[in-house]
């Protein structure tokens, strides 16, 4: 009987150990690595993976042995030899799970601390989340752009705030998120480490569009970015590009621009319907209206107030004519 | 004209009291039971609207603003209608019985607990008619502040609801602390009443603050106060405070009581005393007092102080350790023991299992640059449903085959039981463990449309889902019918040892037939208290 005790110690000593390194080291659940700050809080991760692996597999396993080994021969109706509990086990499980949160807690500390360490040559970029889109703004160069795009190797602060409801900014492959509240100006940092292109999502729910709330980081070279940095100085002339980058595409189906948001009105055959909507205005004169006013003429069964009334400012004048060209030609 | 008066004041027939205002606990105790599996019922069909959108990525069944009050009302009804008024339900039946009482404190009040449920319950289901609130269970502003009129009558629901809870911890207190029966110390109460004082205590401490916020909610939305309106120098942040300092409390709200029927199971079906009572009872007490503490770990990546977050990253972490207590306690109560695994037993083993992944993972959540990945993504939905299903609902299903016996009378039918258990706990695996996947790799929580990278995580969760809601069925088919088929349970099927046992199924009306005086624990299994079984009888659920 002793011998079996500890012969079953042993065995599970090993497959609790085994399976701990295996967790910590083999089982990679966490998306693509592209910011030095996801490789420090993968780590993190993997050492979480396998401490709780260890206690997963310890009590899962005794509970299935014990539902094996304890059984009650059929026709005992006696009781079992009773025992009330034991000092010395009672300390010991409540002392060794405190330690395993000490030391989880300073290890949780000392990465929070590495992340979001202040770096030299940091590039800073505003975000700012409203229904349902993303818009930068890179001060050091005056940009306003609705794409991100960051040279590779240098630090980027994010300065992230919300002109509606609460929105979440989040790129999966930074291992980075931070809310975007109305009325103030979160910080975030990251140094992305890999050339790419990643998703933007939105983490925090805010609204019927809060699914298409999808944007994208292109991490690129210093000459690429250099490059795509001068463009953007002037905006985007094309006009399925400005249907994207103003977030029209989030929330409208058009098939010439390959949108399917459902929002607000889809906008596939818009000449035609655009024409004999409102008496006394022509197709145009309406499309024009409908993206300066949105609340002019509101159509059913879409709710009023959910499009933004700002076009007006941030649209030049050249791209409002291009986009409204574009919409009546599809 | 005499006929009509003699027939008036005959006595209603039995089964009409439970529709009515009655002050019995025993009576509004079944009330909460049935009245709340209802609302089970309608937040799991809301469930299935939800698996069946996101089957596929696109957006096909419904659209953005339905998905959002689908998936809203989902949580408020999970969370407010049927998880929290369940449990108080079994305190109802089961507090005044395991103490040796007649009754609870305050019968009239008691009732009234109860008949606050229904009209909480339509407000929130009748928002559907008004543009339902969709801005999540947690109703971030400034998002609930605009959305349509439905947000208003769900917020008072939610305080309608919240009052019902209220009125019953202080009931639930004065009844534990002034009408134990003689011989009944505060070591030998249950280890269930133990988890009712835990929980009576953070609802009373934590559920006033939501209902201040919710006011001031309904406030801003009606009337244009600006408490959180930044333009007019209100603040967004100041609702999450307030929100959470409610509701992650209100999680041990919801299994601090479930905690509390799975130490009554695994005795009885082990045949040995619980290991480890007192640090058991005090786990609770002190899960309870740093579950206040750990709030505003929901709110890491929010604009809180960035200092703070440490503090709260602890005093998250610290709750590891007497949770971890009562897991390791459980497990030396099965060990050595004589186990028969009857339907609540296998719904408290599985309880084990699965509610073990949701309080692991809840480490991830609690270390902070981790949290600043998985927060609001399906790495949290899974989390919170393995603690939520996997834990709060396998114990009260555990309860509910438990204490059938007792409340009815009858033994319920023990294979459908155990067809039961496995169908849930195969369909809450697959629906649960892979949104962990998913929300690892990129999938926010709460969208209706998703990247077609994450279909295969959610083909299994929604067809998991689906089983899940089957699973229903054989318990639903049991329930009634066992009412008139099941084998007469006697006093005591279990032979167990606590109060509740002690007296015939149901129990009288005022429970025991004489006032019972406790000389021994309500564990002390294997120490020659109970009488021996009689001989050839074989025993209840063999």
């Amino acid at each position: 009987m002793k011998e079996r005790s500890i012969l079953l110690v042993i065995f599970a000593a090993l497959i609790l150990t085994a399976g701990g390194y295996l967790a910590a080291t083999q089982l990679h659940l966490m998306p693509f690595q592209a910011s030095t700050r996801a490789v420090e809080v993968d780590r993190l991760f993997q050492l979480l993976l396998g401490i709780t692996a260890v206690i997963f597999l310890l009590v899962e396993g005794a509970l299935v042995y014990a539902a094996l080994r304890f059984r009650r021969k059929p026709g005992d109706d006696t009781d079992a030899v009773p025992v009330h509990g034991n000092n010395a086990l009672e300390i010991l499980w409540t002392l060794i799970p405190a330690a395993i949160v000490v030391f989880v807690g300073i290890y949780s500390v000392q990465v929070l601390q590495d992340i979001e360490r202040p770096q030299e040559n940091t590039l800073v970029v505003e975000v700012i989340g409203r229904q349902f889109t993303w818009e930068f703004h890179y001060p050091e160069d005056n940009v306003t752009t609705s794409e991100l795009h960051l040279p590779v190797g240098r630090p980027v602060l994010f300065q992230i705030t919300a002109e509606d409801v609460i929105h979440s900014f989040w790129v999966p492959e930074f291992r980075a998120k931070r809310d975007a509240t109305p009325g103030q100006m979160a910080e975030l940092r990251i140094t992305p480490s890999q050339p790419g292109r990643f998703p933007i999502r939105c983490a925090e729910l805010c609204g019927p569009g809060h699914a298409g709330m999808i944007s994208e980081v292109v991490v690129e070279d210093q000459a690429a970015y250099d490059a795509w940095l001068a463009a953007a100085k002037t905006g985007p002339s094309d006009p399925v590009e400005i249907f994207t980058q103003f977030g029209c595409a989030a929330c409208h189906t058009l098939a010439a621009a390959g949108s399917n948001g459902q929002v607000g009105p889809p906008l596939d055959g818009l000449a035609a319907t655009a024409a004999n909507r409102v008496p006394g205005l022509s197709a145009e004169e309406y499309v024009r209206q409908s993206i300066l006013e949105p609340g002019a003429h509101v159509v059913q069964p879409f709710a009023n107030g959910l499009m933004p009334a700002d076009f007006g400012q941030r649209l030049t004048d050249e791209q409002l004519d291009a986009l409204i060209e574009f919409l009546l030609a599809n | 004209m005499k006929s009509l008066v003699s027939r008036l004041r005959q006595p209603a027939p039995a089964w009409l009291r439970y529709f009515g205002w009655n002050t019995d606990h025993k009576v509004i105790g079944v009330q909460y039971l049935v009245t709340t599996f209802f609302f089970f019922l309608v937040g799991g069909a809301l469930a299935m609207v939800v698996r069946t959108e996101l089957l596929q990525p696109g957006v096909d069944v419904v659209n953005g603003t339905q998905y959002n009050r689908v998936m809203t009302n989902h949580g408020s009804l999970m969370i407010f209608l049927w998880v929290i008024p369940v449990l108080a339900g079994f305190g109802n039946y089961f507090v005044p019985l395991m103490i040796g009482a007649r009754d609870m404190a305050f019968p009239r009040m008691n009732a009234l607990s109860f008949w606050l449920i229904p009209p909480g319950g339509l407000l929130m289901i009748a928002s559907f008619f008004a543009g339902a609130a969709e801005a999540g269970w947690t109703a971030y502003v400034p998002l609930s502040i605009r959305t349509p009129d439905g947000q208003t009558l769900w917020a008072l629901g939610v305080i309608v609801l919240g009052t019902s809870s209220i009125l019953g911890a202080v009931n639930f207190l004065t009844t534990i602390v002034t009408m134990r029966a003689p011989g009944m110390t505060l070591w030998r109460l249950p280890l269930f009443v133990w988890g009712i004082i835990a929980t009576s205590l953070l609802v009373l401490s934590a559920t006033p603050v939501l209902t201040a916020g919710l006011i001031m909610v309904a406030l801003d939305r009606l009337v244009g106060t600006q408490f959180f309106a930044v333009a007019g120098g209100g603040d967004p942040v100041l609702w999450q405070n307030l929100f959470w300092f409610y509701s992650h409390p209100a999680v041990y709200i919801m299994i601090l009581p479930g905690m509390g029927i799975i130490s009554e199971v695994f005795p009885v079906f082990s045949r040995k005393p619980i290991f480890g009572y007192r640090m058991i009872a005090l786990s609770s007490l002190a899960i309870a007092v740093l579950g206040l503490t750990v709030w505003a770990h929901h709110m890491f990546t929010s604009g809180m102080d960035p200092r703070l977050r440490i503090p709260y990253m602890v005093s998250s972490m610290v709750i590891a350790v007497p949770t971890g207590v009562k897991i390791f306690s459980w497990l030396a109560t099965i060990w050595n023991g004589k186990l028969r695994f009857t339907t609540p037993m296998l719904f408290a083993m599985g309880f084990i299992s699965q509610f073990l992944i949701g309080g692991l993972t809840g480490i991830f959540l609690a270390a902070i640059p981790v949290d600043l990945h998985v927060h609001d993504t399906y790495f949290v939905v899974a989390h919170l449903h393995f603690v939520l299903f996997g834990g709060s609902v396998s114990a009260i299903y555990a309860g509910l085959y438990y204490w059938y016996p007792k409340i009815t009378g009858r033994m319920y039918d023990e294979r459908l039981g155990q067809a039961h258990f496995w169908m849930n706990f195969i369909g809450m695996s697959l629906t649960y463990l892979p949104m962990f996947l998913a929300g690892l790799q990129g999938m926010p929580r709460r969208v209706a449309d998703y990247d077609p990278n994450f279909l295969v995580p959610n083909q299994l969760a929604s067809f998991g889902g689906f089983l899940l809601g089957i699973s229903v069925l054989p318990f639903l088919y049991n329930a009634f019918v066992s009412l008139r088929s099941g084998k007469e349970a006697g006093g005591n099927p279990w032979r167990a040892l606590t109060l509740e046992w002690q007296t015939s199924s149901p129990p009288p009306q005022h429970n025991f037939e004489q006032e019972p005086v406790i000389t021994h624990g309500p564990y002390d299994y294997g120490e020659g208290h109970l009488a021996p079984h009689p001989a050839g009888a074989p025993a209840a659920g063999e």
